[in-house]
């Protein structure tokens, strides 16, 4: 949900061979045990490529997911609202140089993670190529989107990965502040004036799709994904995770008596599987691939921030110092 | 405390001590995202929420003073009820700016609480012991990128110089000195705007001394005043706009 | 931003040799240990101290902060973790291994008989 899922390229068989058998026994035996990986342990090629694309794109949304709330950090109505958005935000900056250093760790550098992405070769998290428009957005995107994010976090931290694990921790603590504000805030307005009442309902009604496409679509069981999921790089299905978000969150919207604009939208009492439309997945590839309302703002922002700051980076260029991979 | 004439005196100061915190932290967080180093986004972001709790905790104290409640003072004023002063209401241009004015304001700022730590009004002499830590790493983080930056390229030299030219006259605006500054000396609330503008000038001239940094002769330092008595730059109004915009879409709301 | 590039602009980031990394510990109170955290992109020790404080110290209680340079932190092999496979059967080295309560009864009892 990061990018749209894993790399879904038919397997090269180079790179299968590079991979001593010994060596890959071993390392799935310790995966089996329950063990983490370490940054300087040996591991696949693929174990590597598949992280560092997975962590840099989580990476990727954090700092991007950060603008559209950002908007609003100058328009927030009242101290409270002002102070939880500003720390939330920050926090988000704050999950985006954790992640960059779990994926650093890996062996890309941060800069080139950036070029990646502002080429638009690395990709985010689809959902924040829409904008934020009223202040009900920043709250749908507090409660749902950070609620999304929340179910896949803490299915990942339970990942192979030592230093993303680690970094996950510290994000799911923080998420929880997300969610709980960004609910908090949404209540306000479900249970506020007529006119807040519709402008929650509103926001709904325009960001039910993008929600849909959080996780991805649904994912077969391929033999790419099981060697993903003993490897614990993949934890669980495109379709559980979207499970468990609907059945923990849709009840949430329908206690307050908004509506979401999906008729088949219900659990159903036998199968206790949630239905629902299926999402447009056409929409949700136009729109990853570059063609969404808002990336092209998204990346002339970080395309600004990274010329406006080049100065201050070469700046302070200390020719004596060698870099060297981080712990993490 | 109860002379009205002593709590006039202490609410002008609150006032226009709340309103520079509410106007450049809220100038500060404009920086979120857009940070030259993700690092320094996190920093910066940080020290503009301590900003504007420190504002809020202002109008706290005027709350109890009498005064309307945080987000009625903060959020409903008009333009010329402010009493912030200019040089936190200009437009954060880029980096090397917002980081001299942050400079600049700054240590004005730990300086004004450190003379107000003693102050004779408890509340406020607790108020100002009680950020006495924060506002230290801000000054922390202030001189650690002035000394960075003028140890660093002839650009970032450059950079830092033209922002020191353009923003030093402005900002003896913050020195302004109120209808009640007899008062407050006289009943020791606070020593003053004079003795704080000299303190704070001999603080960062050494700093300036030690950097490499030319502070310029400010002919007339009162050229920015205005901002104490409600007379503000043109981006003030603009922001408050944008400040209230939510609030003012449902008055009767509850948000 | 009134002067945002065109989304066809390419802007590259340059790789800045130099800026390098630094390992924070974290100490919550007097007492207690410094515990790893993460790291932080910095020239040197004194602005990674400045983005520390924030990056890492923005909850909770903080009483001290370390850096250290990724560089000089030297760190064992995992492959020579084997290394401490016996450790944990060490017993003797632990409190619990020495029973002692078993004699001191024995001893009561015996002396009760005489």
């Amino acid at each position: 949900m990061y990018g749209g899922g894993y790399t879904g390229e038919p397997e090269k068989k180079q790179e299968q061979a590079q991979d001593d058998p010994a060596l890959l026994a071993e390392f799935e035996a310790k995966i089996a045990r329950g063990e983490k990986i370490e940054p300087r342990d040996w591991m696949p090629v693929d174990y590597r490529k598949q992280l560092i694309r997975m962590i840099e794109q989580h990476a990727h949304s954090e700092i991007i997911g950060a603008l559209p709330e950002g908007t609003f950090i100058t328009r927030a109505p009242g101290f409270k609202r002002k102070m939880a958005l500003m720390a939330k935000v920050q926090d988000e900056i704050g999950h985006g140089q954790m992640l960059y250093s779990a994926a650093e760790t890996l062996g890309k550098t941060r800069e080139q993670m950036f070029n990646d992405l502002l080429s638009g070769k690395s990709k985010y998290s689809n959902v924040f190529n829409y904008p934020a428009v009223t202040w009900a957005d920043v709250t749908t995107i507090g409660f749902l989107i950070d609620a999304a994010a929340i179910v896949n976090q803490v299915i990942n931290s339970k990942g192979s990965y030592g230093p993303y694990c680690r970094a996950l921790e510290r994000i799911c603590y923080e998420e929880a502040f997300h969610l709980k504000q960004g609910h908090d805030a949404f209540v306000s307005l479900a249970s506020g004036t007529p006119y807040q009442r519709q402008l929650a309902q509103d926001s709904l009604n325009r960001w039910w799709e993008p929600i849909m496409h959080f996780f991805g679509p649904s994912d077969k069981m391929s033999v790419h994904s099981e060697r993903l999921m003993r490897w614990k790089v993949k934890l669980a299905s495109n379709d559980d995770m979207r499970q468990q978000f609907l059945n923990t969150y849709v009840p949430k919207v329908w206690e307050l008596g908004l509506t979401l604009p999906d008729p088949n939208l219900k659990k159903n009492a036998e199968t206790k599987q949630w239905e629902f439309t299926e999402p447009n997945w056409d929409t949700f590839f136009k729109v990853i691939n570059g063609d969404g309302p808002c990336n092209k703002e998204r990346l002339a922002v970080r395309k600004w921030a990274e010329e406006k700051g080049r100065w201050v980076r070469q700046a302070l260029i200390n020719p004596k110092e060698k870099y060297t991979l981080p712990y993490a | 405390m109860s002379n009205p004439e002593q709590y006039t005196a202490i609410k002008e100061l609150l006032y226009k001590m709340a309103d520079d915190e509410l106007i450049i932290g809220h100038r500060n967080s404009e920086w979120t995202g857009i940070g030259p180093v993700l690092e320094e986004d996190i920093a910066f972001g940080s020290m503009a929420q301590d900003k504007v709790g420190h504002a809020c905790n202002f109008y706290k104290l005027l709350h109890e003073m009498g005064e309307a409640d945080p987000d009625t003072i903060a959020f409903q004023r008009d333009e010329k009820d402010f009493k912030c002063c200019h040089l936190v209401e200009l437009p954060i241009g880029e980096f090397n700016f917002s980081l001299v004015r942050h400079f600049l304001f700054d240590h004005a700022e730990y300086l004004r609480f450190e003379m107000l730590s003693n102050s004779s009004f408890e509340p406020l002499a607790n108020l100002a012991k009680k950020y006495k830590g924060e506002i230290k790493y801000h000054i922390f983080h202030a001189n650690t990128w002035i000394k960075q930056l003028m140890n660093g390229s002839e650009e970032s030299k450059a950079r830092i110089q033209s922002s020191f030219n353009e923003l030093l006259p402005v900002s003896f605006s913050i020195f302004e000195p109120g209808p009640y500054e007899d008062i407050l000396i006289a009943e020791n609330i606070f020593g003053g705007e004079k003795a704080l503008e000299s303190r704070w000038f001999e603080t960062i001239s050494a700093i300036a001394n030690d950097n490499g940094i030319k502070l310029m002769d400010v002919s007339d330092k009162t050229a920015g005043y205005g901002g104490r008595k409600g007379f503000h730059t043109e981006y003030l109004k603009p922001m408050l706009l944008e400040m209230t915009e939510v609030l003012r879409s449902d008055p009767a709301a509850e948000w | 931003m009134t002067d945002l590039p065109e989304a066809e602009e390419t802007v590259e980031v340059e790789h800045p040799e130099g800026w390098i990394t630094y390992e924070v510990f974290h100490q919550k109170k007097r007492g207690t240990q410094h515990t790893h955290v993460g790291i932080v992109h910095a020239p040197n020790a004194e602005m990674a101290i400045v983005f520390a404080k924030e990056s890492f110290a923005r909850r909770g209680a903080t009483t001290n902060l370390w850096v250290v340079k990724s560089e000089d932190v030297t760190a064992l092999d995992y492959d020579d973790s084997d290394i401490f496979d016996t450790t944990p059967e060490k017993a003797y080295r632990e409190a619990g291994f020495y029973k002692t309560r078993d004699k001191i009864e024995q001893l009561k009892e015996n002396e009760g008989h005489e």
